[in-house]
């Protein structure tokens, strides 16, 4: 039984706080869960996609896989950047959809604390609402928290909020 | 007390049982499920060939005999009483006491049928089933009836007593089972089929010493380290390890498609039965082989097709008499290879498709106007049965109209990178060709580049290439309305930008740019690229499902240089930018062909000021090699090209021309025809030429006496010497270097 109690207590505080990844896109900065993710892999050249959706940015081989790699800059609506953004791999919950997903600069890791997340304000528009799960207030600024689950290709495509280029 | 302990005991042998299948039960189901096909066959071929009666029944006596002795020692009661029971019948049959009727044979089958159903149930469940509903006496009874016991002593414990009414009652309550089983005996069976494989343990063998030897050449490759001097020689073996450990692991995963053809015989006599139908069955090319995966790719499309063809396309015998035809209808089912895939027909001697009634249903459908249809060639008509929605059965019967039409066959087919094509004509009957690659896998591609991208076109839609310089670029584009076209030997080829086609930035070329003439689907075009890059074999990986909608891609694949290109789906490209189908190219191919005399052949020269040609059927490739990859053995020149190595001709001494020529040229290099024969699939071999001249049409002359071997022909009306040497003479001594 106390095993049972230890564990139960544990779990809690282990959802109490978050470890998140930092990542940085126009001026802003992101968080995704570091569990979320599989490896950071860098600065990438990406091979473009011709007629694909405007949030493809292209496509990564990665172990033998080739994968889909989302433009976090296109889903904000911000321009093209003239040199090559940080490739992250993220797998989605099954495993079913690996993709990548490309930001300005990655950071490094930071706590969080759960309780602390303060929900999207109403002000947000819809693409932005889809987008974001939320803030955190942190010394430098706010860091917006991102669901993988909702950057999936797939997901992004079915919403068909982020087909038309900006 | 006593009660107990057996009950107990009885927990211990039966829960091992059902928890899983051991090893040798699944060893036992493998084999049982060979034995029964085996069986299968073997009836079949009874009913249609009774002269060799004999030695049929001794084959199916043995299967059901190895059933029923290995059931029996590993504890399938059920199993074993049934066996015996077939085993029995069929021992009068071999006694000759019996003679083969249909019923007997249609009794035979529902023991096969029965067999398979509690084999499916043992590799399911790892019991053979206790319940009620699985009892046999009546399949039993129905077996001694045949045999001709009055009333069968049921000598076994507590079997229902029959009362032989009652047989003939559940007799045909079977047989509708029977109808049904076939289907549900197939996808009980599947995953085993689908999850093992025999393999001859002499590729096993092969693969292991390939395996060996590819460990010690990264061995040797780590200790010597990129900067040493024999870094190249084993990067060639590495090279050709790994070519030949693919093809033996392709070698493996082959398996011939008479193991497919094998279940259809049972199944187009049932399916004749209820549609009333005579049908026989012919097959050949049985042992063309075929990628396993593939293979259980098209099992469903071509079963599909073998179904409609009994059903729809062959008639009733009443109606074939007085169509004139023999009462009985003929289902060919034809493998064979051709250029790089693999082509199964299924061709019937039946009605045909009649063009009015596709075209009428089609309008009533929806799926096409009437202005529309009047306007389709007969081909397009065709193509319409492949329309999602498109049946023509007028009545649904149980065979055909589940809802599962052509579009599906084409749907799948055309996932696994295949084609499908119809033929039909109206009395005479129709054909269905399913078109496969060998494999999956890895293909030959070229790699172009196009706005600044590598693309990927596989080389089995690759007819040719051709190099517009730019200074003839205004010449040779010609339009006609808003489209442009190319004047490729006297025909106007549509032109597709393919930049432009994807919305890309348009690279300005100043050399000049490429068109490679691509053919899928009866639609040729040109395909405009800015430059070409080396072939090659490419893996292929599948996008995502985000990408694959976009619908000109069929995946991607990773360079040697590391950097990706995607693959370009030749067919989907040529609907995109509008390219129809083309009726006329085809019936020239076939007047060409109907005309020996008269054909299209490579000219080039390969001695000095003399004119030689060769038919264009055995060239495949036109290869630039740098005189440094030309190897020697035993004074003969030898080119390792893919994997394989080939002979090479050099009649003209071009080789020694450009040696001493160029010297000190590092560069220099040889012009080589790859050749092979694409009848008889013979080793392929390299001729050098000089350069090469020409594609044009000859009119082959009369074998001139005095020459002996040499045939001349006049190609643009010049006296030119036809290369000849493919036969079975040259291809000896060249096995012999080999």
């Amino acid at each position: 039984m106390k095993i049972v109690a230890q564990s139960v207590s544990q779990m809690q505080e282990e959802t109490e706080s978050a470890s998140l990844c930092s990542m940085f896109a126009g001026e802003e900065s992101f968080g995704i869960d570091t569990a979320k993710i599989r490896e950071v892999l860098g600065r990438r050249e990406l091979e473009r996609i011709p007629m694909a959706p405007a949030f493809v940015a292209g496509v990564v081989a990665y172990r033998g896989d080739v994968l889909t790699t989302v433009s976090f800059r296109a889903l904000l609506g911000l321009p093209e950047n003239s040199e090559a953004g940080c490739v992250l791999v993220l797998d989605d919950d099954g495993g079913h959809e690996r993709f990548g997903l490309m930001v300005d600069a990655v950071g490094g890791v930071v706590t969080v604390e759960r309780r602390m997340l303060e929900a999207n304000p109403s002000t947000l528009d819809a693409k932005c609402k889809w987008l974001f799960d939320g803030a955190y207030k942190m010394e430098s600024g706010l860091m917006i928290q991102l669901d993988p689950q909702k950057l999936r290709p797939s997901r992004l495509a079915e919403t068909g909020m982020f087909r038309e280029g900006v | 007390m006593a009660a107990d302990k057996s009950l107990t005991a009885h927990a211990l042998f039966t829960t091992p049982d059902k928890r899983d299948v051991d090893d040798l039960t699944q060893e036992f189901i493998a084999e049982s499920q060979d034995g029964l096909d085996r069986m299968e066959r073997c009836l079949t071929d009874l009913e249609t060939r009774p002269q060799e009666s004999q030695q049929l029944v001794a084959e199916i006596f043995r299967a059901v005999h190895t059933i029923k002795g290995t059931t029996g020692f590993l504890g399938f009661s059920r199993l074993e009483k049934l066996a015996h029971a077939g085993e029995h019948l069929l021992g009068s049959l071999r006694e000759e006491k019996l003679a083969v009727t249909e019923e007997l044979i249609s009794g035979l089958l529902r023991l096969l049928d029965r067999l398979r159903a509690i084999l499916a149930l043992i590799e399911e469940t790892g019991g053979e089933g206790t319940r009620a509903s699985d009892e046999d006496s009546d399949l039993i009874a129905e077996l001694a009836a045949l045999n001709g016991e009055e009333a069968p002593a049921p000598s076994h414990e507590r079997a229902a007593p029959v009362v032989p009414i009652k047989v003939t009652e559940e007799a045909s309550a079977a047989q509708d089972e029977a109808a049904s089983a076939p289907g549900a005996v197939q996808t009980g069976a599947a995953p085993s089929s689908e999850k093992t494989l025999r393999i001859d343990v002499e590729v096993l063998n092969r693969m292991m010493n390939l395996v060996g030897e590819l460990v010690l050449t990264r061995n040797q490759m780590l200790q010597s380290g990129v900067e040493s001097t024999n870094f190249p020689e084993l990067a060639r073996r590495l090279d050709s390890v790994t070519a030949d450990l693919r093809e033996t692991v392709m070698q493996a995963r082959m398996q011939p498609v008479g193991n497919l053809f094998g279940k259809f015989p049972r199944m187009i006599r049932d399916l004749a039965r209820i549609c009333g139908r005579d049908v026989r069955i012919e097959f050949s090319g049985q042992e063309t082989g075929l990628d396993k995966s593939l293979l259980e790719a098209i099992k469903d499309p071509l079963t599909h097709a073998v179904r409609n063809a009994v059903d729809h396309g062959i008639e009733s015998p009443a109606d074939r008499v007085l169509a004139g035809k023999p009462a009985e209808g003929c289902l060919r089912l034809r493998a064979f290879h051709q250029s790089g895939s693999v082509v199964i027909e299924v061709a019937d001697d039946g009605a045909g498709i009649a063009m009015e009634r596709v075209l009428a249903k089609a309008i009533e459908r929806g799926l096409v106007t009437p202005e529309q249809a009047k306007e389709m060639s007969e081909r397009e008509a065709l193509q319409l049965i492949f329309l999602p929605g498109f049946s023509t059965a007028s009545a649904v019967t149980t065979v055909s109209g589940r809802g599962v039409g052509m579009d599906v066959v084409r749907a799948n087919v055309e996932k696994v990178g295949g084609s499908v094509e119809l033929e039909s004509k109206v009395g005479v009957g129709t054909t269905l060709r399913l078109r496969v690659p060998l494999t999956l896998a890895i293909v030959p591609a070229l790699v172009v580049r196009s706005g600044g991208q590598s693309f990927a076109l596989p080389q089995t839609s690759l007819v040719e290439l051709v190099y517009i310089p730019s200074r003839d670029a205004a010449e040779v584009v010609e339009r006609v309305g808003a489209s442009e076209v190319y004047r490729l030997r006297e025909r106007l080829l549509p032109m597709v930008w393919l930049d432009r086609l994807l919305g890309m930035k348009n690279a300005s070329v100043e050399h000049g740019f490429y068109m490679a003439v691509l053919e899928a689907e009866g639609c040729r075009y040109g395909l405009v690229v800015d430059d070409l890059l080396a072939p090659e074999e490419i893996v292929v990986k599948p996008l995502s499902a985000v990408l694959r909608e976009i619908g000109l891609f069929s995946g991607a694949t990773v360079l040697g240089n590391g950097t990706l290109a995607l693959i370009l789906d030749i067919a989907a490209v040529a609907a995109r930018a509008g390219v129809k189908p083309v009726m006329e190219e085809r019936e020239e191919e076939q007047m060409v062909e109907a005309t020996q005399d008269e054909a299209s052949f490579l000219v080039f020269e390969d001695r000095a000021r003399e004119r030689t040609a060769l038919p264009l059927g055995v060239v495949e490739r036109i290869e630039s090699v740098p005189l440094n990859r030309i190897e020697y053995a035993n004074g003969r020149p030898l080119l390792q090209y893919r994997g394989e190595l080939l002979q090479l001709r050099d009649e003209g001494r071009v080789l020694d021309e450009i040696e001493i020529a160029g010297q000190q040229d590092e560069d220099a290099s040889a012009t080589v025809l790859i050749c092979g024969d694409p009848q008889t699939r013979s080793a392929r071999m390299g001729i050098v030429v000089r350069r090469v001249l020409d594609v044009s049409n000859g009119t082959l002359l009369e074998k001139d006496a005095a020459a002996g071997e040499i045939d001349l022909a006049l190609v643009k009306e010049r006296l030119t010497t036809i290369f000849r040497g493919f036969g079975a003479g040259q291809e000896k001594d060249w096995r012999e270097v080999a």
